[in-house]
């Protein structure tokens, strides 16, 4: 399968005043492949949200490039492609969902009169259908989360980046929205970079599983997930789903300090 | 506690003061303080005179000038401080003396440079006003969510759009608080300069001080309050109006 981003050898580090810097991505390289769904995942603070701010080009990498199909983006900061999901959401208050969708269409400067019938389309279809007119306050955790989506989603990004989207929800909102990104991935078609701290969800969402140990990151394996799409809820108890979710968990064991 | 409830102790509480000053007037006398029954139908002779509003009008258009200059000057200025630090330390130690400063002890000099006018006027005001203006816009700046940034640059938007499209719309809500405080402070200082030099409502103010009741300066403080409330009820309204979000947005923080 084709390669759509090609990530090689990155190297990220923080300036802390006169203590030395702490290098958070050293010699990071990782290749995705086109359509699929790879979920990135690591213990907390191993330094993931960090490479995905590098991919999508929100913090320049100290060394190494990003490649698109090939052609260099190291240096394009957001769009180009890119369509990012935050884990806090980050909708404007001030906007209402209909305005909020259209943010980035806004950006890349689509006549208004293309925006709503576009920014409508993304709307019904992550099923915030007649919360056009709600602003942020007025919307649960879950319906913004749906937003920050069709936000996404709207600028037709080739690649869509993921940054812990279910992780400041609930459980059972989380296990609703995992079943709706599968139904929509395989609708919209997009390459999605995921990343996650629940091995669950990564086993869940993805076809590859690139484990990641922490300080600096690094690729500790990539793990092939087989289970058969669609996906549904009754694969997290099967013996081979409980298996791997016990093979990544070792593997991140070893990286975790508490 | 239900609305019914929180209107009921607010009446009670108004209700109890009146009493008391009811009780005190009686006790002093109208030529130090004079009670409400005595203020009530002095209120309404002095409203149907009408000089007290037109001297009010007057006074307070003065003020819009002066505070109007505020907001122009200090809501830009103060969001450039937030956001640049250069030009933060070079005005920042000038608007905390602006700030601290009493306006009264500037009239005196003020009076010299601007004579007693129209100039002098706004210009005090305008000093009183200006830093809270100012200061409310910067700390508004400087604590937009560096996450709204994000969202901006992950969508690659320019320079401009970030301005116009994310640091205006994230500061709105502060400089509605700080156009608020400004303008309490702005009637105050109108009211304070106008008695330095005995025009306008602070005139009136000041030479009714001089009668033998209390009663019309009493009506003049009241209408004072009153426009002074109502001018900070109707900034909050019309913030509220121009943004629904606002409300949402100063209870998260």
């Amino acid at each position: 399968m084709a390669t759509k981003l090609s990530l090689n050898h990155l190297n990220k580090s923080f300036g802390r005043g006169k203590t030395p810097p702490i290098e958070v991505v050293r010699d990071f390289s990782l290749e995705i492949r086109d359509l699929e769904f790879l979920a990135v995942i690591g213990p907390s603070g191993c330094g993931k949200s960090t490479l995905l701010r590098l991919i999508d080009g929100l913090i320049p990498a100290d060394s190494g490039s990003i490649e698109m199909d090939g052609r260099d983006i190291s240096d394009k900061v957001g769009g180009e492609g890119r369509g990012m999901v935050f884990q806090s959401f980050d909708l404007f208050p001030w906007r209402t969902t209909q305005a909020n969708v259209e943010f980035g269409l806004e950006a890349k400067g689509v006549p208004k009169a293309e925006r709503a019938p576009i920014a409508k389309k993304y709307i019904d279809l992550v099923g915030l259908t007649g919360f056009e007119d709600s602003y942020p306050h007025e919307l649960s955790g879950g319906m913004q989360q749906r937003a920050g989506f069709a936000r996404a989603l709207a600028i037709h990004p080739e690649i869509l980046l993921m940054d812990e989207p279910f992780g400041a929800l609930d459980v059972q909102t989380r296990d609703i929205l995992q079943n709706e990104l599968l139904d929509i991935w395989q609708k919209e078609q997009k390459t999605v970079l995921f990343v996650t701290h629940s091995i669950e969800e990564a086993i869940y969402l993805a076809d590859r599983i690139a484990v990641i140990t922490p300080r600096p990151a690094r690729v500790d394996r990539i793990i092939d997930v087989p289970f058969e799409r669609p996906r549904r809820e009754e694969i997290k108890s099967r013996p081979e789903f409980l298996e791997m979710r016990q093979e990544i968990w070792s593997i991140l064991k070893e990286g975790v300090t508490v | 506690m239900t609305r019914s409830h929180i209107l009921f102790l607010n009446l009670t509480g108004i209700a109890l003061f009146l009493c008391l000053w009811e009780i005190a007037g009686r006790a002093m006398g109208p030529s130090l303080l004079a009670a409400p029954t005595v203020v009530v139908p002095e209120y309404i002779r002095l409203l149907m005179a009408g000089d007290m509003l037109r001297e009010l009008a007057g006074s307070l258009r003065q003020m819009l000038v002066g505070f109007g200059l505020a907001c122009i000057i200090g809501m830009p200025l103060g969001a450039l401080m937030g956001r640049i630090r250069t030009i933060d330390l070079l005005v920042h130690p000038w608007v905390s003396m602006i700030v601290v400063t009493s306006a009264a002890a500037l009239a005196p000099i003020f009076i010299l440079m601007f004579g007693t006018g129209f100039e002098f006027r706004v210009a005090i005001v305008f000093v009183s006003s200006f830093g809270y203006v100012t200061l409310t816009a910067y700390h508004g700046a400087r604590g937009i969510d560096p996450k709204m940034l994000d969202v901006g640059n992950a969508f690659s938007t320019g320079p401009v759009e970030t301005y116009s499209k994310i640091i205006l719309p994230a500061l709105f809500p502060y400089l509605i608080t700080g156009a608020r405080l400004g303008l309490i402070h702005a009637i105050r200082a109108m009211v304070m300069a106008e008695m330095f030099v005995l025009v306008g409502y602070g005139g009136l103010i000041f030479q009714t001080g001089q009668d033998l009741s209390t009663a019309p300066l009493i009506s003049y403080l009241v209408t004072l309050m009153a426009v002074s409330v109502g001018a900070n009820m109707a900034l909050g309204w019309a913030g509220r109006q121009i943004a629904p979000w606002y409300d949402s947005k100063m209870a998260a923080g």
